[in-house]
């Protein structure tokens, strides 16, 4: 066997287009990433415990200026 | 026992220990009894405005109206580095691309923390499209980085006005505590300590509708007192720099800034002088302010943040990091550049890292939903799979409706990774339902219905997403593809030239432009 391998040369079977193999996977689709949530400053978070604050009063104020249908007094009562 | 002591010295005591209400209620029985206490006055004044303060150094909004009616001359366009509007993206700023970490709606990459007003986009020169400055500045933003906090106000003082009705409402019976409009400004500036707290209050608690007119008189005040105080005392410049300031006369502050600056070496002077520089689109100018003062005041940790600040609004990403490094080797448990530092190494593909710098900020107590889901996700990519769900449902429990969209996407992202890409579905499904603009989620739950082979769905997903947000790219691509499979090479060509416009080096978008080409030109 090692014989017949060292008499005859190894014949080279180069292919036509390029020496380099690659297989460009076809395109997919792209996901987006994974978002980490940014951490907010004191400041941010007393402002918006302000405006909560607001948008509660004002909450208030609606219902309790809004008239009032007789049968919401009497559900009331 | 209590009843024993005088109840002016515990008011005193209360507004020391920062008992406000307390204060207030002891201040507002002395004053019933006897109108003309200054003591008790001056204590209630004081406690009613620190109840209310909050630091504004920290707050960098600009109000609609100022963004388009600023008539301080910028250069149009500016060199790339030079401008907030412009970041250096892409190799040159050695970031992170798009590909890997997501964008904002001002075109920066997702910050690892967010102050008032840094989330809002900033249009002008930065816009491609003329008309979208409008229509960019008055979008409201993302409700993930906070709703009615990051929604632009009207004008720079206008979230103030928006506050002024809780103020007024809580003065309860009797009206407000003290009518600005009423009072003889130049009697109180003679008297300097009740001048002060006066300015104070009408700076921070009242505020009317009238908001310039509070403003003007605090400017009235500040005037008569500065000149009885021969000029020389850096406070009332200060706050005369502070109320230009709102009222958009940014030169004007500088000018006051610049010579209390003269008087006193402050270093709230110099956040307020970069502040302004900043907002006159001068970044490198407030960032040698801020380098400036750190040589006279080495180891200040205000100083190197406002420069770290800086350089990631510039794009600038390593020398940010390195400032942030050093700022918590002068204080390790500031929270800002934890949050920073933990954001980077997540998306350098270290979750790891991120995962030792959350951990930290849960020993320190700072507890949050954003700390929760931020550990879940990180536990997840770091492989320590038993501790992802436990955490995020510890952040769902805590978390209010700004935060939900943003957790549920993450725990979306988690369930693709698991590979249940049904209940993937499901979460992105419930994170558009609670927020119909959130895009990222829109844009994902279109490529997994493509993969149930339902592309009609898919394309409208994907148009919901577009209409929704403009910056994220992935959806522009996913349409171009998804056109293209389905044969229409216009609406492929269209789509991958605004991905492209978003993200100019994203290799697949470019070859799917050349196959598009390719394909149009064989026609």
């Amino acid at each position: 066997m090692s014989e017949s391998q060292k008499r005859a040369p190894l014949q080279e079977v180069l292919p036509k287009s390029g020496l380099v193999v690659s297989e460009k996977g076809g395109l997919s689709e792209l996901l987006c990433k994974p978002k980490l949530l940014p951490l907010k400053s004191i400041t941010l978070q007393k402002l918006e415990e302000m405006e909560a604050q607001v948008a509660a009063l004002n909450q208030q104020q609606q219902a309790a200026n809004r008239p009032q249908t007789s049968a919401a007094r009497f559900a009331s009562q | 026992m209590v009843a024993d002591v005088h109840p002016i010295w515990l008011a005193q005591s209360k507004l020391r220990r920062r008992r406000y209400d307390e204060c207030i209620q002891l201040c507002t029985d002395a004053l019933q009894r006897n109108p003309v206490d200054q003591v008790a006055w001056y204590l209630k004044c004081r406690a009613i405005t620190l109840k209310s303060w909050i630091d504004d150094t920290e707050i960098e909004e600009e109000g609609v109206a100022d963004l388009l009616m600023d008539e301080h001359n910028v250069a149009q366009v500016a060199r790339p580095g030079t401008s907030l509007a412009r970041p250096m993206t892409g190799a040159a700023a050695s970031g992170q691309s798009p590909v890997v970490r997501p964008m904002t709606g001002s075109g920066r990459p997702l910050t690892g923390f967010v102050r008032p007003g840094t989330s809002a986009a900033r249009p002008g020169t930065g816009s491609t499209k003329p008309g979208t400055a409008l229509a960019a500045a008055l979008k409201a933003a993302r409700p993930g980085t906070g709703s009615s906090s990051s929604s632009r106000p009207l004008t720079t003082s206008g979230r103030f006005v928006r506050l002024g009705t809780a103020s007024l409402a809580a003065a309860g019976h009797g009206g407000p505590f003290i009518a600005a409009e009423r009072l003889d400004l130049r009697k109180y500036a003679a008297r300097p300590h009740l001048a002060r707290v006066l300015c104070d209050y009408i700076l921070y608690v009242d505020h009317n509708m009238q908001k310039d007119h509070n403003m003007q008189k605090v400017l009235e005040l500040a005037g008569h007192a500065t000149a009885e105080a021969g000029f020389a005392d850096w406070w009332w410049k200060e706050r005369l720099g502070k109320a230009y300031y709102q009222l958009g006369l940014l030169r004007d502050a500088e000018k006051q800034l610049a010579s209390a600056a003269k008087n006193q070496d402050m270093l709230v002077l110099t956040h307020q002088l970069a502040k302004i520089s900043t907002r006159l689109d001068q970044p490198l100018a407030a960032l040698s302010l801020f380098s400036e003062a750190a040589g006279r005041h080495p180891g200040d940790i205000g100083l190197l943040l406002g420069q770290a600040r800086l350089q990631e609004g510039l794009g600038n990403r390593q020398a940010a990091l390195a400032l942030y490094h050093q700022v918590l080797a002068l204080d390790a448990s500031n929270v800002e550049a934890i949050a920073c530092l933990a954001a980077d190494h997540f998306y350098s593909d270290q979750p790891e890292l991120a995962l030792r710098y959350y951990r930290r900020l849960l020993q320190m107590g700072v507890v949050s939903a954003e700390t929760w889901a931020n550990l879940g996700l990180c536990c997840f990519y770091a492989g320590q799979y038993d501790f992802t769900f436990s955490c995020f449902e510890r952040a769902l429990a805590l978390a209010g409706d700004a935060a939900l969209p943003d957790i549920w996407y993450n725990i979306g992202q988690v369930a693709i990774g698991i590979g249940d890409l049904s209940w993937a579905q499901q979460c992105f499904r419930l994170a558009a339902a609670l927020d119909p603009g959130h895009a990222e989620a829109l844009n994902n739950l279109g490529v997994l219905q493509l993969k149930r082979r339902q592309p009609q769905q898919a394309a409208s997903c994907f148009r919901a997403g577009m209409k929704a947000a403009d910056h994220v790219f992935e959806l522009h691509y996913n349409a171009a593809l998804l056109a293209h499979r389905q044969g229409d090479l216009q609406e492929a060509v269209s789509q991958v030239k605004e991905a492209l416009a978003l993200y100019p080096e994203h290799t697949d978008s470019l070859e799917l432009k050349k196959l598009l080409k390719a394909q149009l030109n064989a026609l």
